[in-house]
């Protein structure tokens, strides 16, 4: 690795508006903006927008000097040895300053106050980069003018490995680097960036998720901010997302939307899938049927734990839980359960109908989401089967979606608020 | 339960966009009482001037609501992304300005209202403030907006008691279309008043962050344009009949308004000796309602201009600057309506002045963005729409410095109108 020398550092908001002088002392004009590219490891600046109604820029490699006071070019100034304006490159201020991004070690939203540049020597060449951007209270003071109020206040920086720009870089290099960074935050954390973002960040930024990372983020938001996302959404992506999603939470969705574009949606998806949720939209909300997951173990009553065990292997990664097998006949009625633990224990040579238990506790699809958390309850079960009038079983409803119900995420109330607003256009 | 209560909140959420919530949220305790001394002082006159400032209303709403939905973002955080830090600073320390001004005039109504029950305001206000700030703070403010929000509505009763009144409609409705213009600063601090209570800076922030609030896209925008137009007819409704019914009833009889709570006189032909205990309902529940809204709405603009962490959701300590904005606004609101010796009538229409003085400089902003290619694409104000908002704009810049000639020197001031003979 060659040895790089910093010069110096500047930040960008006091360049802006340093004169510029030629060899000769001639006022050429002022920083009004810089033009960056990405090279490697850190964007550089290529160029300085110098006036106000041109797109010349003058290259950075021009320049003898720099402080905050002036800025001195090696040469005299003609305009021949400008350059126009690159359509890779970007000019800061449009790119950053004053933008919003997503601060990848908090994982959230933050806004660029500043950004510091670095003057560094690598291998004889100068070069100008960024360095990091200032999110910090400090850095907004200096925009001000007034840092020397909060000078023994710390900068707050991010180094710009860390930032992704919401709106995005022209080029591929740049593109997948991004993708990358986002593929390691956590669903949950996509899903509150998401949740900030106005429509059009949010576009961009789904679109560069691959469909199983959408749905878990999707999966993490509270329905209000689900059936916004999926109605902004480009109908084919929308359909694709819905049709990865567990099917109770695609119905609870598509029952939010008016009929219209539901349907419109669900003829998207593929015939098995919409049939699935089809049915699932038709409970009314609130109700044992709207709640339950059609994703869940059976097996007939002939098998023997060995079959099983081999059969969930294949079956598992599908299924919202594992822990209770249920028992059926050819009929799907619901014969009896079985955990995973009595399973595992068993004889490998026994059937279920032997091991299966068959004093087990259903609800009806049209009992209330009360009655079914007081049996969840009662019975401490992670989950309880939903039978139609047959004894066949139609679902799962399980502890997780019963919490859900239950309990409102803080603030959710708010929603419900004619007047206050929950969220505000992002940050 | 839960299924009726969301199928209800929804056909009703459905009907009410940010356009109603806002004129709603718009008729406040000031507005009532600038409306009632308009009318009490000036009968008819400022009809006119009621009416252009609601087309103006309807303009400024749908410039905000279209910028909402074309953008998804906040006015703050757009003034920021354009103009920097700088202007962004001096934006949020004019809109702050006006918002404790109203904040402390709804305050004030809230004080009046209970001093219409003889309750002193020392007792009212406090304890009204620490209700506002507490039920944000924990998150059941919904639960409680209802109530005021039923309040509120006993301000229809002003249609009522303008109808029964019978006023000479031919001659109200000939005002509502002449141009009546006196020259005294008074009746210039009234016309701007009533304009700085019809149009507010916060009013604009407001709708705009509701339409985005809403998932509201460009392409749904079409409903939102009626849903900001009826919103805006809404104001002018009320405001209309709280004018004629004061006009009628305390103008025609010479009886001046000392304070708001002779505005009651006006709903007398309805209620008659209930008038005052409706006056004071309906005020209460605007003022709460206002006095929810405006520090919220306040805290959500600062935080988004600056990058600061915000939301109800949050706790107050993983959003420090945005609780701690939010208690500022109500602390000194509630301040102000309690200095002591203060005219609470006095604060409310100072209030409405001040935000009409500074609704200017967020207008510039506004339009300036609506206009913009780059953010708007084609959805940019179209030429002739521009002139409009510029004229409009300048007319407002025009009578401020107008108000500001006369309040220093009246004298200058009347020589100036013979000059241009008015």
């Amino acid at each position: 690795m060659n040895q790089v020398k910093v010069l110096s550092e500047f930040y960008f908001s006091r360049l802006l508006g340093t004169p510029i002088y030629d060899k000769s002392g001639r006022n050429i004009g002022k920083i009004r903006d810089m033009a960056v590219r990405w090279e490697g490891a850190y964007p550089r600046i290529v160029g300085i927008k110098y006036a106000k109604k041109t797109h010349q820029l003058i290259l950075i490699d021009q320049i003898e000097y720099c402080s905050y006071k002036e800025v001195r070019l090696k040469e005299n100034f003609v305009i021949e040895k400008t350059v126009t304006l690159h359509e890779n490159d970007i000019y800061i201020s449009k790119w950053l300053l004053d933008k919003q991004i997503i601060d990848l070690k908090g994982s959230k939203l933050v806004r660029v106050n500043d950004i510091t540049l670095s003057w560094v020597v690598q291998e004889n060449i100068e070069r100008m980069i960024l360095v990091a951007v200032d999110i910090g209270i400090r850095g907004l003071f200096r925009r001000l003018g007034l840092e020397f109020l909060v000078n023994n206040w710390q900068n707050n920086l991010l180094g710009l490995q860390y930032i992704k720009p919401l709106e995005s870089w022209n080029s591929y290099l740049q593109l997948n680097r991004e993708r990358q960074q986002v593929s390691e935050l956590h669903p949950a954390d996509i899903a509150d960036l998401l949740e900030e973002m106005d429509y059009k960040s949010r576009a961009g930024f789904i679109e560069n998720l691959n469909d199983q990372q959408a749905v878990e983020a999707l999966v993490e938001m509270d329905l209000d901010s689900q059936v916004e996302i999926i109605e902004q959404m480009d109908e084919q992506r929308a359909s694709d997302l819905l049709e990865e999603m567990p099917p109770d939470e695609a119905a609870d969705i598509l029952v939010e939307m008016t009929t219209e574009k539901s349907e419109e949606l669900l003829n998207l998806m593929e015939v098995d899938d919409a049939e699935e949720v089809r049915e699932l939209m038709q409970y009314e909300e609130g109700t044992a049927g709207a709640l339950m997951t059609t994703e869940f173990i059976a097996f007939s009553e002939d098998l023997t734990p060995e079959e099983v065990i081999n059969q969930l292997r294949e079956l598992a990664p599908e299924a919202e839980i594992i822990y209770y097998l249920y028992v059926i006949d050819e009929a799907e009625h619901l014969l009896g359960v079985l955990s995973l633990r009595e399973l595992i224990v068993a004889s490998p040579k026994a059937t279920l109908r032997q091991l299966m238990n068959t004093k087990l506790r259903k609800v009806h699809p049209e009992e209330e989401h009360k009655r079914v958390a007081e049996v969840i309850n009662k019975y401490g079960l992670l989950a309880v089967p939903v039978v139609d009038e047959q004894g066949i079983i139609l679902g799962i409803v399980t502890v997780d979606d019963i919490i859900d119900i239950l309990i409102p995420e803080r603030g959710k109330l708010d929603t419900y608020s004619w007047f206050a607003i929950s969220k505000w256009g992002g940050r | 339960m839960m299924k009726n209560m969301r199928t209800r909140l929804g056909l009703f959420l459905a009907v009410m966009g940010p356009g109603v919530v806002t004129a709603f949220a718009d008729n406040d305790a000031g507005g009532i009482a600038t409306y009632a001394a308009a009318g009490a002082t000036y009968g008819y006159d400022l009809l006119f001037t009621l009416l252009i400032s609601t087309v103006c209303l309807a303009i400024a709403q749908e410039i905000s609501a279209r910028t909402g939905a074309v953008t998804g973002r906040g006015l703050s955080d757009l003034i920021r992304e354009s103009f920097g830090v700088k202007w962004t600073f001096f934006a949020m320390i004019v809109l702050l300005i006006a918002n404790i001004g109203t904040t402390a005039s709804e305050f004030s109504g809230i004080a009046t209202s209970f001093e219409m029950f003889g309750v002193n305001k020392i007792i009212a206000v406090p304890i009204m403030a620490f209700v506002v700030w507490w039920s944000v703070l924990k998150g059941n403010y919904s639960r409680i907006e209802k109530v005021f929000f039923v309040l509120c509505a006993t301000f229809l009763s002003y249609i009522i008691s303008g109808l029964i009144t019978n006023p000479p409609w031919e001659e109200v409705i000939l005002a509502s279309v002449t141009p009546t213009f006196h020259s005294d600063a008074d009746f210039l601090m009234m016309a701007i008043g009533l304009i700085g209570t019809t149009i507010t800076p916060w009013g604009q922030f407001y709708v705009q962050a509701a339409v985005v609030d809403k998932g509201i896209t460009a392409k749904d925008y079409k409903y939102t344009f009626w849903d900001v137009m009826l919103g805006a007819f809404f104001t002018w409704l009320i405001a209309f009949f709280v004018v004629v019914a004061t006009a009628a009833t305390l103008n025609a009889n010479n009886i001046q308004i000392e304070t708001v709570k002779d505005a009651a006189i006006a709903l007398a032909p309805l209620a008659g000796n209930y008038a005052s205990m409706l006056f004071s309902f309906g005020l209460l529940g605007a003022s709460m309602l206002a006095a929810f809204i405006l520090p919220l709405s306040s805290a959500y603009a600062i935080c988004e201009a600056f990058g600061f962490e915000s939301g109800v959701s949050k706790k107050p300590k993983e959003a420090p600057v945005f609780f701690g904005v939010y208690t500022v606004i109500i602390l000194l609101g509630a301040a102000i309506a309690l200095w002591p010796g203060i005219s609470l009538t006095a604060v409310m229409l100072a209030s409405q002045v001040v935000n009409g003085v500074l609704l200017p400089p967020i207008l510039i902003f506004m339009v300036l963005i609506a206009s913009n290619e780059s953010i708007m694409g084609k959805y940019k104000n179209s030429k002739w729409y521009n002139v409009v908002a510029w004229a409009f704009t300048i007319i407002l810049i025009f009578l401020t410095l107008m108000l500001l000639i006369s309040t220093i020197a009246p004298a200058l001031m009347s020589s100036f109108i013979n000059l241009i003979g008015l």
